[in-house]
């Protein structure tokens, strides 16, 4: 086979194991680069910090089991930036299969490290079938939706949630998530109740987001694990964010390289193939 | 069930939620909360007929030793222990569920969604060649966007992050905004021909 | 009513002529039950819904309309004889998303189309289903274009099946189903998420033609890469007035194309407006705020 061939047609085997490769060696051989941060980054950021002292914000924790090692580390990032600003947490989630359970953990453990305690600084109010019910309902009572939270506990006995029962007690939604709850998050309690929105995203769903931040349907965006990075930077903890985008790097380089080498296989193939 | 009743049934919930949209008055607004509750209770029956379906379906394979009944043994021992497991003892943590949940379902979930990137990674070497003008444009945009989402891009020109950022937020912004107009059209058609009797193939018929 | 010279400014009359009624029913409604800041989205509202009605009526009396020529469409009975001569199923997905996502309802209506191109020829059709609902009526429409073809023998209840009800195990079973039946046309039209690269870039492992359509934007480009027809969002709804030509999708198209059009307008008179500074830019703008 020519050499035109090969570069053209090669097995998709040996793309696996250099992008393997490229996910390993890093976990050996740390990398770490500096962050540039983007304006959205530094929006939602700066919109956390402009908030007062002691503030309730809402935290849904709209992700699945999957994208964790995306949308846990934003998590806790954003989990921290609101203990470190005194701020007090109500989360939720419409993903059935691990949301809450993700949240109680996150919230667990940054709480604990925090110092701070369940029912007085954050509070995890689990599941609710239907989230256009929830999303719906709690712009009106949010004790209409959950009258316990995660555990069972009566949501009437726990001290954060005494002075909070709508959008309008919380002075901002920070959502972690990683499907298109997101957009009825924007549409139905933005545009509707007129909370104020940010959120931490998978890479994925980052480009659709940008059109919600240019209308100002939301103030900030964190994209997949750059985002995060950048987040970790400007609250001066860098943690998993910032590690993985060694690999990250790596594997952007790697795919560029197949695209060059595909092209050049392409090229030189064409160029075999015309008539002398 | 067929014939006009459930067409009845969808024209009035439809338009009792239209209205619902339009009206602030308490009274339509506990109403249109109600009807949300019973959307949840009737969706989590739907849940038992999913049930129902997989157990029939592996039951018979087991049954008839068909090609890889084992295979269905598996699926109905895990459907067995999480459905008792959630029953018996709950989902919180430290059952049993839970512990399944985090340490089989979850790392399981998170492995499939990793092997994007390997499959991004073959699909883009596969698709990204400068067959055509549209395509050379797809494949450089992809190039400028890769690098300048990495701090090496930076390093090989200090402005090709901000490219990268603008190419995000104009002419992506722009294609995301037209497309996602279009298919709320489309959605919203079909929405209405739901609502007004003229689709059913949510029945099952055309 | 007054008409404004046919059928086309029809939907324009009524906005004009029943502009002044909503006026005078806004001034007139007790407070309470009406949100008066939502007129504009009630306006916009029933000049879709009229418009709609007004071109399922045209299209059902013989109006002949225009749809461009989409390659993936046409490339479906291509994909189904190809099959049919290698002797391998059709794999159609009618999405991940659950019967109330508009998406898989145009999927299904797709789907029973192709179960009756699969029932002539005599070509093996398989169909996974991620959520129960989708699942019961994906097994109806089939069984019902099977029943039309004349062949309700041929309909096997186990061509739709549920898989799982978590869209990553749904795709790990859909995988192995692939890979073992290798179909030589795989069809994805519907809501799809992250697995939408997983189940395209086996599907070009086994070997498959792939056409596939959802109106998720942040999964086209994974179709794009991996499948070798994409129908971009709304040529997804397009696909059953395409393949069915029936009025009532005809008709539908019609009027999100005239909406489209007002949209477009609306777009450009506005940023016009704001760019060059007009007086009456801030009270255009505010037409069109939600609230």
């Amino acid at each position: 086979m020519s050499l035109a061939k090969r570069l053209e047609s090669l097995d998709r085997r040996w793309i696996f194991l250099l992008i393997g490769l490229s996910v390993v060696l890093p976990m050996f051989l740390p990398i770490t680069f500096p962050e540039r941060i983007t304006s959205q980054t530094q929006a939602l950021y700066d919109t956390m910090e402009s908030l007062p002292e002691g503030s309730v914000i809402m935290v849904p924790f709209e992700v699945w089991p999957s994208t964790l090692p995306e949308t846990e580390p934003i998590a806790r990032a954003a989990v921290r930036h609101a203990f470190r600003r005194q701020m007090k947490i109500v989360s939720l989630s419409n993903v059935g299969g691990g949301g809450p359970s993700i949240a109680d953990r996150v919230l667990r453990e940054e709480g604990n490290a925090a110092g701070k305690v369940y029912g007085i600084d954050y509070v995890n109010l689990g599941y609710r079938a239907n989230y256009l019910a929830v999303l719906s309902g709690m712009g009106t009572s949010i004790r209409s939706i959950y009258q316990t939270d995660y555990s069972g506990t009566p949501v009437d006995s726990l001290p954060l949630m005494r002075n909070v029962d709508s959008y309008k007690d919380v002075a901002f939604i920070f959502a972690i998530a990683d499907n298109a709850t997101l957009d009825y998050w924007v549409s139905i309690v933005g545009e509707r109740f007129g909370a104020k929105i940010g959120a931490g995203v998978t890479a994925v769903m980052a480009p659709k987001m940008f059109a919600y931040i240019d209308a100002g349907q939301m103030v900030g965006l964190l994209g997949g694990m750059k985002g995060g990075a950048e987040y970790e930077k400007l609250l001066g903890l860098p943690d998993q964010s910032t590690r993985g985008m060694g690999a990250q790097s790596l594997i952007h380089l790697l795919i560029i390289a197949f695209i060059v080498l595909g092209n050049v296989g392409f090229f030189l193939s064409r160029r075999n193939a015309r008539p002398a | 069930m067929r014939g006009p009743l459930p067409l009845a049934v969808a024209f009035l919930a439809g338009m009792f939620m239209i209205v619902s949209f339009f009206s602030p008055h308490p009274a339509v607004e506990k109403a249109s909360g109600d009807f949300l509750n019973w959307v949840s209770i009737v969706s989590g029956f739907s849940i038992l007929l999913g049930v129902v379906s997989i157990a029939q379906n592996n039951l018979a394979k087991v049954k008839r030793r068909q090609k890889e009944w084992p295979y269905a043994v598996v699926l109905l021992v895990a459907l067995a222990v999480m459905l008792a497991g959630g029953v018996l003892e709950g989902t919180d943590s430290g059952t049993v569920y839970d512990a399944l949940f985090q340490n089989v379902q979850a790392p399981m979930m998170t492995t499939m969604f990793s092997m994007l990137a390997f499959f991004i990674a073959s699909a883009a070497y596969r698709a990204f060649r400068a067959r055509t003008l549209q395509a050379t444009l797809l494949l450089g945009t992809a190039v400028i966007v890769m690098l300048g989402r990495i701090p090496v891009g930076q390093a090989i020109y200090d402005g090709l992050p901000d490219l990268a950022n603008w190419i995000m937020a104009v002419p992506n912004t722009a294609v995301q905004r037209g497309i996602i107009i279009g298919a709320a059209l489309g959605g919203a058609a079909t929405a209405l021909r739901i609502v007004l009797g003229l689709e059913r193939t949510y029945m099952g018929r055309g | 009513m007054p008409r404004f010279g046919g059928a086309r400014w029809t939907p324009v009359a009524w906005l004009v002529w029943a502009a002044p009624v909503w006026a005078q029913a806004e001034a007139t409604t007790p407070p309470g039950w009406f949100n008066t800041d939502r007129v504009n989205a009630l306006v916009l509202l029933v000049v879709f819904c009229a418009a709609l009605l007004l071109y399922i009526r045209s299209a059902a009396r013989g109006k002949s309309t225009y749809i461009r020529p989409l390659p993936g469409l046409e490339a479906v009975e291509d994909g189904v004889g190809r099959a049919t001569e290698m002797g391998r199923p059709v794999l159609f997905i009618p999405g991940t998303g659950d019967v109330d996502m508009a998406e898989t309802l145009a999927g299904l209506a797709v789907l029973g189309r192709i179960a009756g191109i699969t029932a002539r020829y005599d070509t093996p059709l398989m169909v996974p289903c991620l959520y129960p609902m989708p699942l019961a009526a994906a097994d109806e429409v089939v069984r019902q274009a099977y029943t039309d073809a004349g062949k309700p023998e041929a309909f096997k209840s186990d061509m739709v099946r549920y898989m799982a009800g978590e869209s990553f195990g749904f795709s790990a079973a859909v995988n192995g189903w692939m890979m073992r039946e290798r179909p030589a046309t795989n069809i994805f039209l519907g809501e799809f998420t992250a697995e939408s690269l997983l189940l395209a870039e086996t599907g070009n492992a086994a070997g498959a033609i792939q056409i596939a359509g959802t109106a998720r934007p942040e999964q086209l480009p994974f179709f794009i890469a991996a499948c070798d027809y994409t129908l971009l969002g709304e040529e997804l709804y397009a696909a059953s007035a395409y393949l069915s030509k029936e009025p009532k999708y005809l008709g539908s198209l019609k009027a999100q194309d005239l909406f489209k059009v007002i949209l477009t307008v609306a777009i450009l008179t506005g940023a016009l407006a704001v760019t060059f500074g007009a007086s009456w830019a801030p009270v255009f703008q505010g037409w069109f705020e939600a609230s």
